[in-house]
């Protein structure tokens, strides 16, 4: 057998560095090119309007004397308190402006990577697939909580500067945590409803049309349901009212369903998981036959 | 000298087909070649030396460290896979820069890298553009450029010259043969037999998923040369060619196409047989339209290495 080497092994010298952010890059990069696409650009913009508005609700709640002459009974129907935060949190807009956001921004998150056989380019570096699954989980984290979070933060700030006492923080200390564990719930809940679509398949077409349907089917079928049996529980079967009966248990108001709120909790936190062993099953399926 | 990469009974299914079988293999620094017709199990191979599948049945060491559950190893190797895999999106300096960041380099070492990859690859002047604009040959190129761009000691490459144009092969060729010049070792797989004569003496054949010979190219040509070579000629003084070389010692068998003026010759001397065929052109005693070999593929090659 002829030899053919030249110079021999060289010992690598380098040192062996372990970040605990290795994902980073991936949703950095995911936001990035979520951001390229003009569309995008143009619902992220639109879809803090319903912040705006309740922003401008928590200001008018404390000029109530300036505005009575717009609207009678204004004192009544806009007052800020726990429940003011679930109804923004559990808004119908603000779960369909995700869907729409993440029908661009988050549909080929996994399923590019899929089409474009781009696993294994991740696989063939320093990332396990955890990071993997974070930086990609990052990128739907990333606009939910800019859509539920932050502005559930800053309404509560807001109604802190324009009261200008604490006495509204004194009367529900609770609230902040609520605000932050309810966004997180719902971060976790559509991170996991999303990469769960995104890794169905390779054609991000088709994972946009399979979360509309799930989401819109389910809710259809929630309500049918309860219309035929009159059963609360029927509302177990809709992704809508788990997530509206879990935020009123987080900000301790009366659920809209006349069942225990855990069980709810329960079915969306089993979805989560269930999802997650899809996902993870998926990536580690990603074989090339030649 | 200590082998690089180590595979020992390696083997792996993809349920009742067979990728590879007990292959055991030992690579040194240097360019080798894994050849092996489509389907051989080559990428198979690569992918278990890459981390990304794991074998059934043995282990693949590489640097002396298991490759599965390993992703500290995969600073030290660059893979560049066969197929596309882009974000489209991107520009070519963005997708190094994204895929540098991914083994924890600060943004200006992966700038740096990224700049200098894009160099060695001639690829500096289209950096800014997207990669959906990129021609075959620069696709492969920023390819091979992501598996270098971090200056790895190991670099894989799944048939990197497919689908190129002669020019960007040769450019891809000489880039390999500086990787090897630097002390790398670098495994190539390749389907066709003249590219990796052009890169490489060292070649391991890989058929049906078993390692079938292994050796330098002079070995593999004996091999091949101690079978016999069909040699297809177009010319219109096809009989006349065949009567002259009808009485060589090195021709086995002759056949005839009159109705395409095709004359075939079986032999095991394939040197010899051109050399009088060359005389024979230079002597203006015949002339020639159109020369072929039909079985001078790998899967010929293969055929007679496996006896069919």
């Amino acid at each position: 057998m002829a030899t053919i080497r030249e110079k021999g092994y060289h010992h690598w010298e380098g040192q062996l560095r372990d970040k605990p952010w290795n994902f980073w890059p991936i949703t950095r990069t995911g936001i990035k090119l979520a951001f390229e696409r003009r569309r995008f650009k143009l619902l992220f913009v639109l879809s803090f309007l319903p912040a705006v508005i309740y922003g401008v609700g928590v200001y008018v709640s404390e000029r109530l004397e300036n505005f009575k002459f717009m609207a009678q009974g204004v004192d009544k129907t806009l007052q800020v308190n726990p429940g003011f935060f679930r109804s923004y949190l559990t808004l119908d807009l603000i779960f369909f402006e995700i869907l729409l956001l993440m029908s661009l921004s988050g549909a080929g998150l996994i399923a590019d990577d899929f089409r474009h056989k781009a696993i294994q380019l991740y696989l063939a570096r320093p990332l396990s697939k955890s990071d993997y699954l974070l930086g990609k989980a990052g990128v739907v984290m990333f606009f939910v909580g800019l859509l539920t979070l932050v502005p559930g933060i800053l309404l509560f700030i807001l109604k802190l500067l324009f009261s200008g006492s604490f006495k509204f923080f004194l009367n529900y200390p609770w609230l902040i945590l609520s605000i932050i564990f309810y966004s997180a719930f719902l971060m976790i809940f559509f991170t996991a409803f999303v990469l769960l679509a995104s890794s169905l398949s390779n054609n991000r077409n088709y994972v946009i049309a399979i979360m509309w349907s799930i989401y819109i089917f389910s809710n259809v079928l929630g309500a049918i349901l309860r219309i035929i049996f009159h059963s609360p529980y029927s509302a177990l079967l809709s992704l809508k009212a788990n997530l509206d009966q879990v935020g009123a248990a987080f900000f301790l108001v009366k659920p809209p369903y006349d069942y225990p709120w855990f069980l709810s909790f329960l079915l969306l936190i089993s979805f989560c998981l269930l999802a997650y062993v899809v996902v993870r099953r998926k990536i580690r399926g990603v074989e090339v036959i030649r | 000298m200590t082998a690089i990469i180590e595979a020992l009974n390696l083997s792996r299914w993809y349920g009742n087909v067979l990728g590879i079988s007990e292959v055991n293999l030992e690579i040194q620094p240097g360019i080798t070649a894994l050849l092996g017709p489509n389907g051989a199990g080559k990428s198979t191979f690569m992918k278990i030396i890459t981390g990304q599948l794991k074998p059934n049945i043995g282990e693949v060491r590489i640097l002396g460290e298991k490759v599965w559950n390993n992703r500290h190893i995969f600073r030290r190797l660059g893979f560049c896979p066969e197929v596309d895999a882009f974000y489209e999106e991107l520009s070519g300096f963005e997708f190094l820069f994204f895929l540098l960041s991914l083994y924890g380099f600060t943004t200006a070492e992966s700038r740096k890298k990224a700049e200098l990859a894009l160099e060695l690859v001639e690829l500096t002047e289209v950096k800014d553009r997207q990669i959906r604009s990129y021609s075959r040959g620069m696709r492969q190129r920023i390819k091979i450029a992501q598996a270098i761009a971090h200056n790895p000691e190991i670099i894989i490459l799944d048939e990197p010259l497919n689908g190129l144009d002669p020019l960007s092969k040769r450019r891809i060729i000489k880039l390999i043969k500086e990787f090897k010049g630097e002390g790398k070792t670098i495994v190539v797989s390749s389907h066709i037999l003249p590219e990796v004569e052009a890169l490489t003496s060292e070649i391991v054949l890989i058929h049906q998923g078993k390692i079938l010979a292994r050796g330098d190219i002079y070995f593999i040509r004996e091999l091949i040369d101690s079978h016999p070579h069909m040699i297809r000629i177009k010319s219109p003084h096809f009989r006349q060619l065949a009567k002259i070389l009808a009485g060589e010692d090195y021709i086995l068998n002759i056949s005839f196409k009159p109705q395409e003026n095709v004359v075939i010759f079986e032999t095991h001397h394939r040197d010899r047989f051109f050399n009088r065929l060359n005389e024979l052109i230079l002597g203006s005693l015949v002339t020639i339209d159109e020369i072929t070999s039909p079985d001078d593929n790998l899967q010929a090659v293969f055929d007679y290495l496996v006896g069919k």
